[in-house]
């Protein structure tokens, strides 16, 4: 189901303008590895505080204030463009290991943050000058590092189409 | 006097064609190169931003500059080192593309902004600094380092 999906975005004429467009990857991709490093180093500023790896006089509702509308405008670019790689090339992304193992790995950091958010943030303000967090928020922080740098490698290697696990190609997944 | 043949040396030494006939070390480098960038980014910004009179505004700036300096030069480091294979394996590539120049140009004007007037005027007390100078300073740091990042995306995509 989801193949067809990709398969019929594939021929929709905004799509295939978009792909045989002269520049427009180069803009995109371009514009999305600006917009990354706006977007993962902020969030590797904050996930640090929470983690008593930086920052740690600065009170934590501080870091989030000062330094998220900027991060906010970055996920904006940064989703947008992407979005528009797999729009303008879904064949590419759909056989694509690195890219599958991506969009996972976003998946567990959304859920991360949301779970920070919602749950471990609401006693902020007990803690928020402590120069290191209670255990729950660093090890949220740690958590969100390490996914981030997954983040970044696989959306590297999303260019590295056929180095792929053995099973991905023996289970059918890369065509 | 041409560049070339140093950038010819570069491309035949043992070093490149290791990286040229196996499969992983590229890679792997583009990758820690990449997780860098942002590092590298993130500590940036930080100190740029509070330049401007935004982002962490009520920490003191020299306090936000000791807080961004280790990540700074520590990526920068990894930068470097990973930067090195991917250019030598590649040196002809890199001499002939125009981006490659451009980059190198805007990373020492970078690098050049970023350990003089940017670093003292991070360490400055605040009120001596005026209100149109730090913004001057960090919008060229901004605009300098994005042109790093562009020229480098374009060598490989447009080279």
């Amino acid at each position: 189901m989801l193949r067809a999906l990709f398969e019929w975005v594939d021929v929709m004429p905004s799509s295939i303008s978009l792909r045989e467009s002269l520049n427009g990857y180069v803009y995109l991709l371009t514009a999305h590895v600006v917009s990354m490093g706006v977007v993962a180093g902020i969030i590797g500023y904050w996930d640090m505080r929470l983690a008593g790896m930086a920052l740690k006089r600065v009170p934590v509702s501080k870091v989030k204030s000062g330094l998220f509308p900027w991060m906010y405008g970055g996920v904006a670019v940064n989703a947008f463009t992407g979005f528009l790689m797999l729009y303008s090339q879904p064949m590419r992304y759909y056989p694509n290991f690195w890219f599958w193992l991506k969009m996972g790995l976003l998946i567990v950091v959304a859920a991360n943050a949301a779970y920070f958010h919602l749950s471990i943030e609401k006693t902020v303000d007990e803690w928020e000058h402590d120069p290191v967090a209670p255990f729950k928020a660093r090890l949220a922080g740690y958590v969100s590092l390490v996914f981030w740098v997954g983040i970044i490698t696989t959306g590297r290697m999303t260019a590295y189409s056929g180095l792929v696990p053995r099973w991905w190609i023996d289970l059918g997944l890369g065509q | 006097m041409s560049a070339q043949p140093f950038f010819e040396w570069m491309g035949g030494l043992r070093f490149s064609a290791f990286f040229l006939e196996s499969v992983w070390p590229t890679p792997i480098v583009q990758c820690i190169h990449l997780v860098s960038v942002a590092v590298f980014v993130g500590a940036l910004l930080l100190v740029d931003l509070r330049l401007l009179g935004r982002g962490l505004k009520e920490t003191p700036l020299p306090q936000v500059a000791r807080a961004a300096e280790p990540w700074l030069l520590g990526s920068f480091a990894v930068l470097v080192l990973t930067g090195i294979p991917q250019m030598s394996s590649t040196a002809l590539k890199q001499y002939y593309s125009p981006f490659f120049w451009w980059k190198m140009e805007m990373l020492l004007l970078g690098v050049i902004l970023t350990v003089t007037i940017r670093r003292k005027m991070a360490s400055t007390e605040e009120s001596q600094l005026g209100p149109v100078w730090p913004k001057v300073v960090a919008l060229t740091s901004i605009a300098l380092w994005t042109s790093v990042t562009i020229g480098a995306r374009l060598i490989g995509l447009l080279s």
